[in-house]
């Protein structure tokens, strides 16, 4: 931990999650999405910091007329009061539980606190998806999975999604950390993606290791060029997997080619992953966000949890 | 999914130029609907501002979550009748007060409040008697440069956190509200709404200086009576010095480049007050192409103030969109709902409302009746209506830079009236001018009380202003 109380990754630092702070916005399904991440006990969760964000623009700047402090008020009293129940129900799991109401812009007050509260992992639910959101997906959650100096997990307890047949399903992610996996580029996020898949250990029934050859590689390579890439990643994930081993956790290998945010989510689907886990790709926010970046990209479109370490 | 987002694009373009090409049709030779019209065209409008002033008040939530739709309900319910009774007229009219007047005023709201909201002014000053006059000074001074919003936006915060440990705050903000965010913005285009829609219709640029010694009293009388009130409740409090504390930050300009961005600003509107670069026939609107240009440099500097201001700067100066946003949305319905009202203004002794060229005939006329209306229905709307009302009077059918020309000229009394008392009225409640309602806001949520609608008014607008604009009035009318 640096000298100011600021939390920050270094590479080669053991990841835990003792300490996570649980965003909320106490719509439906808030509690069993919390519930959703106490298994992490096991792997050394102590302390949950529950977080309510009074967005300023439900409250202030009300045309013409200025602050809606009753609204404000009636935000604080809800959120502490459901807070206080909750509190009462984890405690009995072992697991401190705190929480703080705050009144501003969701992102930077996130940050604020996971700095102030020296937490571990950020947890942050997903919008409601309607018809627009495939136009324009969630722009806090996108803008988190940019800024978070800390891993993020978007937990996504329900999610409605379309199969390849155009039927709508919902999927219902009740247990998140028994069958994880890791989509893998072999670059330091992704290697402390690895390691975050350790340190989930004992929530963890099998991991599965994920590398797509994509296709601006494959492109324009030659049959022995890819057959070369094919060996050199299988004997990457087959390395992944003997780290998992060691740490007490089986895990399968898998390598696949082609888009990789759709394949990534696709595989996530076939292989009955129940979280996917994935280093933020490094781009700059033109890329990132307008181009759109692969961890974005899976954590636009999953059904799944996504959690993406920085 | 992303492809979708560009997938839009077309049928933007084609909503966007399908619109304006079929009031082409009817630009070249289009009548003056003024005489025409009746003057229960106007309701919508009266609806609109009534709105404004009254929702907010009875129904806060709902309006907090509906204002767009309310705006949009008014707006069609004076667009769709009057497009089916004047077909090709009514289109044009309607395209021409938002290629006009909506659009430029709109871009440069967004402009100002953009490059504004990226300067953040951190640490702390302490809230003494002379430091909140001299940043009351500060902040009337940049009004007229920066917008009443813009000046208000970057100096409300530091200003609140100068005197949070003092007890008594909430005349404090008030006086803020008449002096930064109303009465400073009198001296040019830039600084106050109104005055802007009056440079888009021809009043030049430099005109509204003219309105300086009127700006100084009021603002001299009202920063003298501050200093006076804050020196007493300073006496009476004594409050610790909070610049003793431990961790107390010097004063510091963060995004201090943006200062650049707004001296482009005020060079973009220079610019297109004196240039003459030919005309472009857009759809049947004739507009400048330096005013095409000004609107572009307006953007661009926006741009470049979101792309060079780090968004932690933003945040720790709590910006955020929706202000500029319901402006956006009101003031559309608020533009096309009163096209029949400046319709009829502008025919004069032959238009419904020639019963009020009868009754308002001297300056202190459209001073108190701009300004008291003004009060209460947005300080935008009004100054136009009366700015109409003074053409129709003055310059009945005359075309628009010949009618306004005389306004500045023979007849600068009138306009000079029109223009104080829209932006100095402005201060007298809430919903006078945008950033009062904003200051408001910001000023609640941290923790100052504010007066209700009503003790604004009468506990400090008809204590000090009314008194202030008496003598304006007495003096310069």
């Amino acid at each position: 931990m640096a000298k100011s109380g600021k939390k920050v990754l270094i590479f080669g630092d053991t990841m835990k999650f003792e300490s996570i702070l649980f965003h909320t916005r106490l719509r439906e399904a808030a509690f069993e999405s919390l519930q959703a991440v106490l298994p992490l006990k096991p792997a050394g969760l102590r302390r949950i910091v529950l977080v309510y964000v009074i967005r300023r623009e439900e409250v202030a700047f009300v045309p013409y007329a200025g602050f809606d402090k009753k609204e404000a008020e009636r935000q604080r009293a809800a959120a502490e009061e459901r807070f206080a129940h909750w509190a009462e129900v984890v405690a009995k799991s072992g697991i401190d539980c705190t929480w703080r109401v705050e009144l501003g812009e969701t992102n930077p007050i996130l940050i604020k606190i996971a700095e102030e509260e020296a937490v571990d992992l950020i947890v942050t639910g997903r919008k409601s998806r309607t018809g627009f959101d495939r136009v324009y997906v969630g722009s806090h959650i996108l803008d988190m999975v940019r800024r978070s100096p800390l891993p993020l997990l978007m937990a996504k307890y329900t999610a409605p999604y379309q199969l390849e047949d155009g039927q709508v399903e919902t999927r219902i992610n009740s247990r998140p950390f028994v069958r994880p996996m890791l989509a893998t580029d072999w670059s330091p996020p992704s290697e402390r993606g690895l390691e975050a898949l350790i340190a989930l250990g004992p929530a963890v029934e099998k991991a599965l290791v994920v590398h797509v050859l994509g296709r601006n590689v494959t492109k324009n390579a030659d049959a022995d060029a890819i057959a070369a890439l094919e060996k050199e990643s299988r004997k990457r994930l087959d390395s992944a997997c003997v780290r998992l081993a060691e740490a007490g956790i089986q895990a399968e290998a898998l390598l696949s080619s082609g888009h990789a945010a759709a394949e990534i989510v696709h595989l996530a689907r076939v292989h009955e992953a129940s979280l996917i886990v994935m280093g933020r790709t490094g781009k700059d926010w033109f890329q990132e966000y307008w181009l759109g970046g692969v961890s974005h990209r899976v954590a636009e479109t999953a059904e799944r949890p996504v959690l993406v370490i920085p | 999914m992303k492809n979708r987002r560009w997938a839009m694009l077309p049928v933007w373009f084609i909503l966007m130029t399908a619109f304006p090409a079929a009031a082409a049709e009817h630009a070249t030779a289009h009548p003056d609907l003024g005489p025409s019209m009746p003057l229960w065209s106007c309701l919508p409008f009266a609806g609109m501002l009534l709105s404004i002033a009254l929702m907010p008040l009875l129904l806060p939530r709902f309006w907090h979550h509906h204002f767009g739709k309310v705006s949009a309900f008014w707006a069609a319910s004076l667009a769709v009748p009057f497009l089916l009774v004047y077909r090709g007229n009514a289109l044009y009219e309607i395209v021409h007060i938002l290629l006009a007047d909506y659009l430029p005023f709109i871009i440069l709201l967004w402009s100002l409040y953009t490059v504004s909201g990226g300067i953040l002014l951190s640490g702390r000053l302490s809230g003494t008697p002379l430091v909140n006059t001299l940043m009351l000074v500060i902040g009337t001074a940049l009004a007229s440069w920066m917008g009443t919003t813009g000046a208000a936006m970057l100096l409300i915060r530091p200003f609140l956190r100068a005197n949070h440990h003092r007890k008594q705050r909430t005349f404090m903000v008030v006086f803020f509200i008449f002096l930064v965010a109303n009465i400073g913005g009198a001296l040019t285009p830039l600084g106050d709404p109104p005055l802007f829609l009056g440079f888009l219709h021809g009043v030049s640029f430099f005109w509204t200086f003219q309105i300086m010694p009127h700006m100084l009293l009021a603002a001299g009388l009202l920063l003298v009576t501050y200093f006076l009130l804050d020196s007493y409740f300073y006496r009476r409090e004594k409050p610790a010095d909070p610049s003793a504390g431990e961790g107390q930050a010097a004063l510091r300009i963060e995004g201090i480049h943006n200062f650049l961005f707004l001296a482009g600003i005020v060079a973009a509107v220079l610019f297109s007050g004196v240039a003459k670069l030919g005309v472009i026939d857009f759809f049947g609107v004739h507009r400048g192409v330096q005013d095409y240009f000004r609107d572009l440099l307006l953007i661009i500097m926006g741009l470049l103030s979101m792309v060079t201001t780090p968004i932690e700067t933003r945040e720790r100066n709590e910006f955020t969109w929706f202000p500029i946003i319901e402006v956006g949305l009101l003031f559309i319905g608020i533009f096309i709902t009163m096209i029949p009202c400046l319709l009829i203004l502008k025919a004069g002794s032959q238009g419904a409302l020639a019963f009020l060229m009868d009754t308002v005939r001297k300056p202190c006329h459209y001073f108190w009746i701009t300004g008291l209306l003004s009060s209460f229905l947005d300080n935008a709307p009004t100054y136009l209506t009366f700015f109409n009302t003074a053409i129709g009077s003055f310059a009945a059918g005359l075309p628009e830079p010949e009618a306004v020309a005389i306004m500045m000229g023979d007849k600068a009394a009138y306009l000079k009236a029109i223009s104080t008392g829209a932006v100095f009225f402005g201060a007298c409640t809430y919903i006078g001018n945008a950033p009062n309602f904003m200051v408001r806001s910001i000023a609640e949520e941290a923790g100052t009380p504010m007066p209700s609608f009503f003790g604004y008014i009468l506990k400090y607008s008809l204590v000090f202003l009314v008194p202030c604009f008496a003598l304006v009035s007495l003096l310069f009318f």
